[in-house]
């Protein structure tokens, strides 16, 4: 008898922690109604990509030297370098150059590899093609800049989450000349370099006044 | 206690002073409350469609539809006309008849139930005595159309999508009806005027929730499970059964599926209402407030805005109800089938019997408040 007794307030009590639960999280989707949506209305609203994003890449044309280091750093041997021998002058001839981006994954080693810095990382993430053939780019659309989201009068630019000032979740109401939170990496190498020699400074003159200890001794 | 506004006898009386027979007149009024019906039930799913899209956005901080008309209004009814034009596609090999039968059979009962929901003391389509029976049995129309149409659609995931619906609702009936009847013995009447009547003695604390609240949350939860709402849409969970016994269906029959789904969500959130929250009754006694202004309860005026007033608050009620059943769809995750079988058969079942046996004691005990 008392162990079905234990058992009903067993199960009752289990019965009245759900309900509780459910009542707990009702209060936090109630609560999210109230907050601001997140969205970033993409044609019309666009993030600021990071200084580091890896997009479309960028090609100078005048400054390759055909060498085919980015061939050969390349996952994939993706780029075609298109050359030929000159045999008067004994240098090669570039004569096109074209990377397929339906294909590449934009991991940034031909960037990183490229001698002569003629390969660079742009911004541009809006690829979007018809005809998949039409993603083959060649030397002459490689050589185009895209407009920049910052730019672009049609686009409201949008700061990312991680370049907000501390506290502050939504880009939207974002006062102008906002600083984001945390120092800029410069600021910490400043910083650091400027805690080296302090403490560099204070060695040598320990070092200095334990001298003048032992020389009057 | 006054009858309120009667547009029936009003209308018949009009047009019979007109010089048209009692009959005729009669004839002529048929058709008013169903095309109102109809109506009524259309614009209450266009409605609760743009809530439940709205609201939805908001729980999970995005904005949800924007452009179509202001603040995405008219959004529901571009989903509507979308699906009015697109093409009705009928499988190769399911059964033709049965396919085209099993959302019309869906549908149909859903909105023959909104005959018993009052309005206000003469504004329901007809006051049939046995009305909340006539609910609960034309609901249990629901599952044999939902068995059909997963059924002849010939395809896996219809058919388990149908099996589940036919089996939650069979189960989740039962203490649904049982808690009803804690209600209906309360009122001594099946009809659902009666028991809004009886619930507007003294404002809202004569309201059936705090004589019966834990029918009430019975009845909640069951309404949740009959509707397919979030905790116990098992029979489309998406993840699993691809859209359950509405896999195959596409243009007006699936558009049929999804107004039978919504109509069903604001008829529960309605008797609801009508059954616990005192139904048209305003939170304050009518009667006592027009006595306290000096108007008599006869005058035109105070019928008008009492009529109007009834009509908003049951509207209200019922409304908060589904903003209540959107909230709770993006707070619970979905149960498993067992969980729900459990859920219904051993916890519902049996409390909402227990709560059958302590509301008829407790109205042979105390006869004046729970109804002699």
């Amino acid at each position: 008898m008392l162990g079905f007794l234990e058992k009903v307030s067993n199960y009752t009590k289990e019965a009245i922690s759900a309900a509780q639960y459910l009542v707990d999280g009702l209060g936090v989707t109630f609560d999210h109604m109230r907050r601001r949506p997140v969205t970033v209305q993409y044609p019309y609203e666009k993030l600021i990509p990071s200084e580091r994003y890896r997009g479309r890449i960028h090609y100078e044309f005048d400054k390759c030297i055909a060498c085919e280091v980015c061939v050969r750093v390349c996952p994939i041997n993706l780029p075609v370098v298109d050359w030929v021998m000159n045999k008067e002058t004994k240098k090669k001839e570039l004569r096109n150059y074209s990377i397929d981006f339906g294909a590449c994954i934009f991991c940034g080693n031909c960037v990183e590899y490229c001698p002569t810095n003629c390969l660079s990382m742009t911004e541009e993430y809006e690829l979007a093609a018809f005809d998949r053939h039409s993603l083959n780019y060649d030397n002459v659309a490689l050589g185009r800049l895209p407009t920049s989201v910052t730019s672009d009068p049609s686009v409201r630019p949008l700061k990312e989450l991680a370049y907000l000032p501390g506290g502050i979740m939504d880009p939207h109401e974002l006062p102008a000349n906002q600083k984001r939170a945390g120092k800029l990496p410069n600021q910490i190498i400043k910083e650091l370099q400027a805690e080296k020699s302090q403490e560099e400074d204070k060695k040598n003159s320990s070092d200095m006044v334990s001298n003048k200890l032992n020389s009057t001794n | 206690m006054n009858s309120g506004i009667d547009l029936e006898m009003s209308f018949t009386q009009g047009i019979q002073n007109l010089g048209l027979s009692h009959e005729l007149a009669h004839l002529l009024w048929i058709p008013l409350p169903m095309l109102l019906v109809l109506v009524s039930a259309v614009i209450g799913v266009l409605v609760t469609v743009w809530l439940e899209r709205k609201i939805s956005a908001a729980a999970q901080q995005r904005i949800g539809p924007e452009y179509a008309g202001g603040l995405g209004i008219l959004q529901p009814m571009a989903d509507g006309l979308k699906l009015l034009v697109k093409e009705d596609i009928i499988p190769a090999k399911a059964d033709s008849v049965l396919f085209t039968v099993g959302p019309i059979l869906v549908l149909v009962p859903v909105i023959l139930s909104w005959l018993i929901v009052p309005f206000g003391q003469n504004l329901l389509i007809s006051n049939v005595g046995i009305g909340i029976f006539l609910w609960i049995a034309l609901s249990s129309i629901q599952p044999i159309g939902l068995l059909m149409s997963g059924y002849s659609s010939n395809n896996k995931y219809s058919l388990l999508g149908g099996l589940r619906a036919a089996a939650q609702s069979i189960s989740y009936e039962i203490p649904l009806a049982l808690a009803v009847l804690a209600i209906v013995m309360m009122s001594n009447s099946l009809s659902t005027v009666d028991i809004v009547e009886q619930q507007n003695t003294a404002g809202f604390l004569s309201w059936n929730i705090w004589r019966q609240p834990v029918g009430f949350i019975i009845f909640w939860i069951c309404a949740l499970a009959e509707c397919e709402r979030l905790p116990f849409d098992l029979p489309e969970a998406e993840e699993e059964l691809v859209a359950g016994y509405q896999t195959e269906y596409a243009g007006m029959k699936f558009a049929l599926f999804y107004l039978a789904g919504y109509i069903n969500l604001v008829l529960s959130a309605l008797l609801v209402s009508v059954l616990y929250l005192g139904g048209w009754g305003f939170p304050i006694s009518i009667d006592w407030f027009s006595s306290l202004i000096g108007l008599s309860i006869d005058n035109p005026l105070v019928q008008i805005i009492a009529a109007s007033l009834g009509i908003v608050m049951t509207i209200l009620k019922a409304y908060l109800l589904v903003f209540l059943a959107i909230l709770l769809r993006w707070t619970t995750p979905r149960v498993r089938i067992d969980q729900l079988l459990d859920l219904g058969w051993k916890f519902l079942l049996p409390i909402s019997l227990v709560n059958l046996l302590i509301t008829a004691s407790l109205k042979l005990a105390f006869p004046m408040t729970f109804g002699g």
